[in-house]
């Protein structure tokens, strides 16, 4: 059974070799100081991984998924995909800055799933997006038992969590029980098998459609998000992915979103994030040390959201006049607060509750950094992750 | 649903159920050291709340959705929200060793004058919105202007089982100009109180405020505050940040409810007036 349910497992796995180390280093903002309690992304700066190429890229409002071998991403790396037949959790991590300006600060482990850029900053009405189901994968169908089997794994089906919204497609007859242009709900059976409810409610009971043949042709099942697929634990934030600052602006930004709870028309609590005017390169738009409208880091959710499916509309309630931005859907992995110059941060997931955070087949991962002081554009920061799987 | 053991816990993190708030406070007081003072007037991210914006003697409820505090998310009812851990970090040594109480602040009565003897009747026309029944709710008066010092006061109050006329103990009034500290607390002297007033008898809790008695006259106001402790953490020294898990150190999880306007009490050493703290909050809800 994949996954660990003792130490000796955990031993046994490093023994064996399944593991993976990642050193790496990153730059922050490479353009401008980071002020005391801003968050920044450090996904354009220099090191290793290198700069991304993806964030300020691609159509306007477009939902674009984000995997480890996406080109230009420049996520770091985590050893490959090992699923089904394996689990990948991270085993430790360390972080370690050794300029004395930078300190103290907590730099944030993050798995992004996938962004929306947004290049029409001067309209300051809601925007819808396009949430094109771009994941996709083959299944077979068996009547007798109503699941369903992956025949194809190329966008990680496994990932796959129940409650996950998905349409169907054929070349030919769909299983007798499915439909063309319909919404359904996953029912996670195993790693590789599915059932599939008319509702949300249906999923998460278990209460499956009745499946009466196995059609004609090769059936495809299709999804949004390539990892946490029912939205459950992703947050969002606006950021600014470019090399130049954004205009001159302070917008209260707001989403319109689809929870974890596939309910749809979600939005934003009422005292919304406020965008800092000018916000430079990296900078996570709303967060800063002082004023309303300041949110650190995440976007705040409508009551009791646990998390979002899909976002539908994207709004800054003024023109930003000049520049990008993009909102990125993230699940935080690990925090790592640093104190002092050069003494790093060390975190073992063995031991704290819940532990082993899981690295999902395809994760890009990430840092963001939140600034304890002004911090010096291209300040260095560099550390390690293990990653061990069974 | 609430969260009483270890895979209840784990599920909720793995069903997202989860969220981390960062906090920073710029205090800016020349506070004196073994003084108590309250964070929550000072500048930062959460904004300051200042305890003298109303009409004195009117109790004012408190809330996230009205007043901020630190920030803990969007209401969870009918689920619990608890907190699972804190982290906090100072940006320099000054006024350390500190003290932090992270409180649910409920209600206030704004603005009591020490150049009163008369009893001060308050006016309830509002009442607690959280914690209703008072149960551990408890009293801190907070300097909003500099007196000299040195008087007592007393408060007429009615405690958590709704019993009416229950007076505390005479408390002294510092000499600390300061506003924002605790005006009753104190290092060397009888009477003052650290940083809650002592209650009658056995009473653990507070409902609602009846009036307020200074027993000398002296110049300056301090406001009366019902809060509710949620957690106490130390920080003892610049460079290593204080990292609390209430679930691995006590299995007990402090309750958030819905609203509560968090943010910290304090104890410093020394003027904060030069030392930033920031940190952030973890909670989960079942």
């Amino acid at each position: 059974m994949s996954g660990f349910s003792s130490h000796d497992q955990v031993i046994a796995a490093l023994s064996n070799g399944q593991t993976f180390r990642a050193n790496w280093s990153k730059n922050a903002n490479p353009t401008a100081a980071a002020v005391a309690n801003e968050w920044h992304t450090l996904f354009r700066g220099a090191g290793n991984p290198g700069a991304d190429a993806i964030f300020d890229a691609g159509s306007n409002l477009t939902f674009q998924a984000v995997k480890d071998n996406t080109t230009s991403a420049a996520s770091i790396q985590h050893g490959g995909a090992v699923q089904p037949t394996y689990y990948k959790y991270l085993l430790n991590g360390s972080c370690v800055s050794a300029a004395a300006t930078v300190v103290p600060a907590t730099v944030t482990l993050v798995d992004v799933v996938g962004f929306y850029r947004v290049t029409t900053v001067t309209t300051a009405t809601a925007q819808s997006t396009t949430n094109t189901l771009g994941q996709s994968d083959t299944f077979s169908a068996d009547a007798g038992t109503d699941v369903c089997t992956y025949t194809s794994t190329a966008n990680y089906p496994s990932n796959i969590l129940t409650g996950t919204r998905v349409r169907l497609t054929t070349t030919t007859t769909l299983p007798a029980g499915l439909s063309l242009a319909t919404d359904y709900y996953v029912i996670r059976a195993s790693d590789s098998t599915f059932k599939l409810a008319t509702t949300y409610a249906n999923a998460v009971a278990g209460t499956q459609i009745n499946i009466t043949d196995a059609g004609t042709g090769t059936h495809t099942i299709t999804w949004l998000l390539p990892r946490y697929t029912n939205g459950a634990g992703i947050g969002a934030i606006f950021f600014n992915p470019a090399a130049t600052a954004m205009g001159a602006a302070t917008p209260n930004l707001s989403l319109g979103y689809t929870n974890s709870a596939q309910t749809t028309s979600r939005a934003t609590p009422t005292v919304l994030p406020i965008g800092k005017t000018a916000a430079s390169n990296s900078h996570i738009l709303y967060t800063g040390a002082t004023g309303t409208g300041k949110y650190n880091y995440q976007t705040p959710l409508q009551s009791g959201d646990a998390g979002i499916a899909q976002i539908d509309t994207i709004q800054n309630s003024v023109s930003y006049v000049s520049g990008t931005y993009a909102v990125a859907l993230l699940k935080e992995l690990a925090r790592f607060p640093i104190s002092t110059l050069g003494l790093a941060a060390e975190r073992n997931f063995m031991f704290e509750t819940p532990s082993f955070p899981r690295i999902y087949d395809g994760a890009a991962l990430y840092f963001l950094v939140g600034s304890g002081v002004a911090t010096p554009a291209s300040s260095a920061f560099s550390g390690h992750l293990d990653f061990v799987w069974n | 649903m609430t969260i009483s053991n270890h895979k209840q816990l784990v599920d909720a993190e793995l069903e997202g159920r989860v969220r981390t708030y960062s906090w920073r406070k710029n205090p800016t007081a020349a506070t004196s050291g073994g003084l108590w003072f309250d964070m929550a007037l000072s500048p930062g991210n959460p904004p300051p709340k200042y305890w003298f914006d109303a009409t004195p003697g009117v109790a004012q409820t408190v809330s996230q959705s009205a007043d901020g505090g630190l920030f803990h998310g969007a209401n969870v009812s009918p689920s619990n929200k608890y907190l699972r851990g804190v982290r906090a970090t100072p940006t320099s040594s000054t006024g350390l060793p500190i003290t932090m109480i992270l409180c649910d602040y409920l209600l206030y009565y704004p603005s009591l004058d020490d150049s009163t003897l008369d009893p001060q009747t308050v006016n309830n026309s509002n009442t607690l919105s959280r914690y209703t029944d008072g149960a551990g709710v408890q009293l801190m008066a907070v300097t909003v202007a500099g007196r000299t010092g040195g008087q007592t006061f007393s408060v007429n109050y009615t405690n958590s089982d709704g019993v009416a006329g229950r007076v505390t103990p005479n408390c002294y009034q510092n000499t600390s100009p300061v506003v924002g500290s605790v005006t009753t607390s104190q290092s060397v002297v009888q009477l003052s109180c650290n940083p809650f007033l002592p209650l009658q008898g056995n009473d653990s809790g507070v409902r609602s405020v009846q009036s307020v008695t200074m027993n000398g006259v002296d110049v300056g106001l301090f406001s009366l505050l019902l809060v509710r402790p949620l957690a106490t953490f130390i920080i003892r020294e610049f460079g290593a940040w204080v990292e609390k898990d209430f679930w691995l150190e006590s299995c007990a999880l402090p309750i958030i409810q819905d609203n509560a306007f968090l943010n910290f009490v304090t104890c410093p050493q020394s003027s904060l007036a030069s030392t930033n703290f920031l940190g952030d909050l973890k909670v989960i809800w079942d």
